[in-house]
């Protein structure tokens, strides 16, 4: 985001909450499996409504089945599909890296 | 309006076409830093809204990517099963442990005791758990996607701080207070450390909505609520002041519904009212957004004919709320209308089934405020400040306070 930067934002500090450490189902393992598999939802679903859209667009452009189970991707290709599948495996499998120790009974651990 | 259909047919650009579209955008963009006039800016501001890569949705800008618009599309329908089923099965599961513990249902509990008690049972706490991991997946897929391409969300945001029709002002050297510093709704970086907070709100909050109020996507609810503000009773207004405005949609549906007044949005983040500012321009809406505390708005005394608030109050200290009705009495004229619409409130120890909810809205989605706001009795403290309730009135929004106050001469 180099250009970005120059950018002005009119922003200033949060005070961030404490919901990456919080655990609801009194084991840190279970919460953090509960997060991917709300998170898998979330991307097979987009994944399902994109196969949707481009069933409708293809028929409409004469693109068959047989043409999709030959394409070979690009090299260009390849590494972009690379990079977006590293992002979906974080979206959906980061979760199992939060450390969830604030148990859900806790209060604010002190507020301004 | 442009048919839902016929969008989704050309969602499909291909890399040259987006290579031309971002060009014409930043030149549609650059054309509406230069504009002289507001008529110069409008049309600027719509060729600009033309070129946007995936369209418009009749009054909503699609969101940039079809993921994005597919992650954001799963967690409303989450939404809706949490409300449908799964908070159903929580509070069951909350009334057998009541149960067990021999606790009557009726009895009210406080937020110490309901602590203790919940933090026994996963069967409960698996409603809140992924009702907030669905929420932290519908706003890190949506940071995600503005920080990936923040020069041309800013870039787009800069050109549009100078458009019309309505005015933009900003007060980068503002001191912001801490109480409003937090994250609420676990919306990262809050409502003033994201350069892309209004559009985050926007969107996310779309999703809020089908979690009980059903869609929001064209503003169908903050326009209902703008239909039915009263007015005063010699029927002058002029001036409308809409304070917390967040990402402006009741003061546009203000300014629609009252296009002769002039309708100020007023809000302490500095990115929400620079989006509300933009998404108002290009829909050629003349309301008018400022950077500012609702506290504290600087408007001369007497000066709005209304004086409102959207689900504000509840975001910020009880104090506050004292402080803002005081501001709020300061900068009416008299007979003129004050109606801070908010949720019911009342109480901080009510039984279990209720006070659950609240609670961990309050601790885990970060309504950091929210206990503040019920502990305070918000007509009554109205109605000591300079003004008198309208009694019978009607409620803006069903199923929210009715707060329709005047004015005292």
């Amino acid at each position: 985001m180099a250009a970005a930067d120059n950018r002005p934002t009119y922003t200033a500090d949060a005070i961030p909450s404490d919901i990456k450490n919080s655990l609801f189902l009194g084991n840190p393992a279970l919460d953090n499996l509960m997060s991917c598999v709300i998170a898998m939802g979330a991307e097979v679903w987009a994944t399902k409504r994109r196969l949707h859209v481009m069933q409708s667009v293809m028929a409409k452009h004469g693109i068959t089945p047989q043409m999709i189970e030959t394409y070979v991707p690009t090299a260009e290709e390849a590494k972009a599909w690379e990079a977006d599948r590293d992002r979906f495996v974080d979206l959906t499998f980061g979760p199992l890296a939060n450390e969830s120790y604030r148990p859900v009974g806790s209060n604010f651990p002190g507020k301004k | 309006m442009i048919g839902r259909r016929q969008l989704f047919g050309a969602a499909a650009v291909s890399f040259a076409a987006a290579k031309m579209i971002h060009g014409e955008l930043a030149e549609a963009a650059e054309a509406v830093a230069k504009s002289a006039s507001s008529a110069q800016a409008a049309d600027s501001m719509d060729k600009l809204a033309r070129v946007a890569p995936r369209g418009m949705d009749g009054r909503l800008v699609r969101l940039g990517t079809l993921d994005l618009e597919g992650q954001q599309d799963f967690t409303m329908a989450f939404r809706k099963l949490q409300s449908a089923t799964i908070r159903e099965a929580s509070m069951n599961a909350l009334d057998r442990l009541l149960e067990a513990e021999g606790i009557d249902p009726a009895t009210p509990m406080s937020p110490d005791e309901l602590r203790v008690l919940i933090a026994k049972d996963p069967a409960i706490n698996i409603a809140s758990k992924t009702w907030l991991t669905n929420q932290q997946i519908t706003w890190k897929t949506l940071q995600d996607h503005f920080h990936a391409n923040a020069d041309r969300y800013l870039s787009e945001m800069q050109a549009a701080d100078k458009a019309g029709p309505g005015a933009l002002v900003l007060s980068p050297d503002m001191k912001i207070p801490d109480y409003t510093r937090h994250e609420i709704h676990i919306q990262p970086g809050g409502y003033v450390g994201d350069p892309f907070a209004g559009h985050m709100y926007l969107y996310g909050t779309n999703s809020f909505y089908m979690g009980g109020r059903g869609h929001n996507d064209q503003d169908q609810i903050h326009r209902a609520a703008a239909a039915k503000m009263p007015v005063p009773a010699d029927g002058k207004v002029r001036r409308i002041l809409d304070m917390g405005c967040g990402a402006g949609q009741f003061s546009a549906a203000l300014k629609e519904r009252f296009p002769d007044a002039e309708v100020w949005g007023v809000d302490v983040g500095g990115p929400m009212v620079r989006y509300a500012h933009m998404r108002a321009s290009k829909l050629g809406i003349g309301a008018n957004y400022a950077q500012k505390l609702a506290e504290e708005t600087g408007f001369p005394d007497g000066h709005f004919d209304i004086v409102t608030s959207y689900i504000m109050h509840h975001e910020v200290t009880g104090a506050q709320t004292l402080a803002i009705i005081d501001e709020a009495k300061r900068v009416t004229r008299p007979g003129g209308v004050y109606y801070p619409l908010d949720f019911v409130s009342g109480g901080r120890k009510m039984p279990s089934h209720q006070l659950y909810g609240r609670w961990w809205d309050h601790r885990w989605n970060n309504e950091v405020w929210s206990f503040e706001y019920h502990a305070v009795p918000f007509n009554e403290e109205i109605g000591k400040r300079g003004f008198s309730e309208v009694k019978n009135a009607v409620a803006v929004l069903p199923g929210f306070g009715i707060r329709h106050f005047v004015r005292n001469a």
